[in-house]
């Protein structure tokens, strides 16, 4: 049986004496659609930011196919297969659209720091970051500045940048954050679209949103995940109705 | 579903500096055209001296945009890069023998490897952070580097520097670099060698990393890039071209001293350097030919010329922050749409008036200046090629009147102005 594509150990972290993450055991399969829901607050970031490297674990172990992520800085976890989004739209502002994506082929394809290879000289970068374009439908903006894109566009190319690279793991966080209803199904349709045949970890605030893409869905409160299944179970539990869904009114009052 | 969020790309302001980011060869002949005919259309003495001086500070501004305008790192310290390497080419040149081997021409090259040797040591630490750490660190490295021009006497020399004969060297196809104009095409050669190396720099992986970096480092990461190394090897190419400048300036001046590394020269270079605009790989170009006419020409003029360039300075960080190459490069949407034409007009009857009243002003800063400090009994003071009494009442009705016309004329046309902008820019029927 070959390993899951992420685990993770009794995962904790916690901020001086406050601990945000309370032992989260978690198992992700190889081609799994995994999305993670839980209320404001419940600590759904941080252990996205652990998972990526960023935050460095208080005890536990995170492993991606088998390997231990402990002390791998963000940029080494990236190049051992994993790649992310943010929840904040973070893209190369002043670069254009097509140089957004060409930047995000530049390390898989081997170029590292070289300094001797022009890059508008390359077929293979220009013909991956057109077909990455045409992947995400913004090869009509290819030349824009990305900063000067709608709000919705610059999450497409958010989720184009994290997934040019080409990495097995993908990981959304709150990838429709902040969109009407009609932008967050075109974007729920592209993550389907583009995501096919990986493993995707998508973090969300709405269980609505990841319904209809997640195989699995694992509810977090307050840094612990009380429920980990298909949808239709995680929706019908009233264990999660009562703790998700019952913090979820309360935050809207 | 998708036209909901694509908006229109055939909309020309919608399509902003695409094209433009790769140049071609051409802009290069020309440049090099120039660079050759320059000396042709001023063969005086001190226009060639001017001229190389500006050759030397432009391959120093360019290096130093790498850093700030590429790779978003505000260094305060960056002489010293330029120093170091000019200090070791002065000690090559004093090596006897040394020119039996290497013929004059290739020195600059070792002035690199100075820069970039110290740039190695100094980055490898300072760039592990940007930002303020960064800035402090580079200011910290810079007052210590210039510390040691007395401590370590033997590489620096001590107060009065290090001086060296550039001619004592094989004649390099006959030439002995005796004279300013030879030495002004060995610059020249440099410059236009070293600006298309940190062109097309800009423009490889490394160099759209370095950008990717400024904007946004945590992304890199999330890219597969170390924004550490990759400011790291930003840093280290930055350093070489300082380098590459401060052989330049040891051949050029045959003398390296504590100047060459303090923070003045430092702080100078920061100032050409975003005068011209970083946003643009020609903006340190713009601003060192600007910065060393007021430096050179108007300094002759008035002894109050660092005012003066204080003064564009700070009106260049408050008004026009992109520089005077993002003023330049503001323009291009007009000229995309054709309509650039239509702002001439507006731009004759407000900005000369402007300029008028910027000369009134500088005049009643003259005046003042002139009544305050000429010796007692020297009433007579020259400006604008006109003799005057600065104690008498006329020219200062005169000077006043002048300008406060000018202001208002300036004021009256600036709504048009204002107008005309709007209008070159807006897309023939559309609403912008």
């Amino acid at each position: 049986m070959t390993a899951p594509a992420l685990e993770l150990e009794g995962v904790t972290k916690s901020f001086g004496k406050i601990e945000i993450i309370r032992g989260v055991d978690l198992s992700i399969a190889e081609g799994e659609r995994h999305a993670i829901i839980g209320p404001n607050g419940a600590g759904k970031s941080t252990l996205f930011n652990l998972i990526t490297g960023r935050f460095a674990i208080t005890s536990g172990r995170i492993r991606l196919h088998g390997a231990d992520l402990r002390g791998k800085a963000p940029y080494q976890i990236n190049r051992m297969g994993l790649s992310r989004s943010f929840q904040i739209t973070n893209i190369f502002a002043k670069m254009t659209v097509f140089e957004n994506i060409r930047c995000a082929l530049l390390w898989p394809q081997g170029y590292g720091y070289s300094f001797w290879n022009l890059v508008h000289n390359q077929p293979s970068l220009t013909e991956g970051a057109e077909e990455i374009l045409e992947q995400i439908n913004l090869t009509g903006r290819r030349d824009t500045m990305a900063g000067l894109l709608s709000y919705a566009e610059q999450r497409a190319l958010e989720i184009g940048i994290t997934i040019a690279g080409g990495a097995d793991v993908i990981m959304l966080d709150e990838p429709t954050a902040g969109m009407s209803h009609s932008e967050t199904d075109y974007i729920v349709e592209l993550i389907r679209k583009v995501t096919e045949g990986r493993t995707l970890v998508v973090v969300e605030h709405d269980m609505g949103v990841v319904f209809g893409l997640a195989d699995r869905i694992s509810v977090l409160v307050y840094g612990e995940i009380i429920a980990t299944d298909v949808p239709e179970e995680v929706r019908g539990s009233p264990k999660v109705q009562e703790a998700y869904l019952g913090t979820a009114l309360e935050a809207e009052h | 579903m998708t036209d909901d969020i694509t908006t229109d790309p055939s909309r020309p302001s919608e399509r902003m500096r695409a094209g433009s980011m790769v140049i071609g060869k051409l802009p290069w002949i020309l440049a090099a055209l120039f660079l050759i005919i320059l000396p042709v259309i001023f063969p005086a003495n001190s226009a060639i001296t001017i001229m190389n001086q500006m050759s030397i500070t432009m391959v120093f501004a360019l290096a130093y945009n790498m850093l700030l305008g590429q790779g978003g790192m505000l260094s305060f310290g960056h002489a010293v890069y330029m120093g170091v390497g000019g200090f070791a080419c002065v000690h090559l040149m004093n090596v006897a023998g040394f020119f039996d081997y290497l013929p004059l021409p290739f020195l600059p090259l070792f002035g690199g490897l100075g820069g970039m040797a110290l740039a190695i040591a100094v980055g490898s630490f300072s760039t592990r952070r940007a930002g303020t750490i960064f800035a402090m660190i580079s200011l910290g490295i810079g007052e210590l580097v210039a510390a040691c021009s007395v401590i370590i006497v033997v590489f620096f020399g001590g107060e009065e520097g290090v001086s060296a004969d550039r001619t004592v060297g094989m004649p390099f196809f006959g030439v002995e670099f005796l004279y300013q104009r030879e030495v002004y095409y060995l610059i020249a050669f440099w410059l236009l060698l070293s600006a298309i190396l940190m062109y097309l720099f800009s423009r490889t992986p490394m160099g759209r990393m370095a950008n990717a970096v400024r904007d946004n480092p945590e992304r890199a990461e999330f890219l597969g890039y170390s924004s550490r190394w990759v400011r790291f090897y930003s840093f280290v190419v930055s350093g070489f071209f300082a380098g590459v400048a401060g052989g330049l300036f040891a051949i050029n001046y045959e003398i390296l001293t504590e100047e060459n590394l303090n923070l003045t020269t430092s702080g100078t270079i920061l100032l050409v350097t975003f005068l011209g605009g970083v946003g643009h790989f020609f903006g340190p170009v713009i601003g060192t030919v600007v910065f060393t006419l007021v430096q050179t020409v108007l300094s002759l003029e008035t002894e109050l010329w660092g005012f003066y360039a204080g003064l564009l300075f700070l009106a260049t960080v408050m008004f026009f922050p992109g520089g005077i190459a993002g003023l330049i490069m503001m323009h291009e949407p007009a000229i995309r749409l054709g309509r650039a034409s239509r702002l001439i007009a507006p731009y004759l009857r407000c900005f000369v008036p402007a300029f008028f009243a910027v000369l009134g002003v500088a005049a009643l800063i003259e005046m003042v200046f002139h009544v305050r400090h000429a010796s007692v009994g020297d009433e007579e003071m020259s400006l604008y090629w006109m003799t005057f009494d600065s104690h008498a009442l006329a020219p200062w009705v005169v000077v006043i009147a002048v300008t406060a016309v000018a202001l208002a004329l300036t004021k009256r046309t600036a709504p048009a102005l204002r107008v005309a902008w709007h209008d070159a820019n807006t897309p023939e029927g559309g609403a912008a």
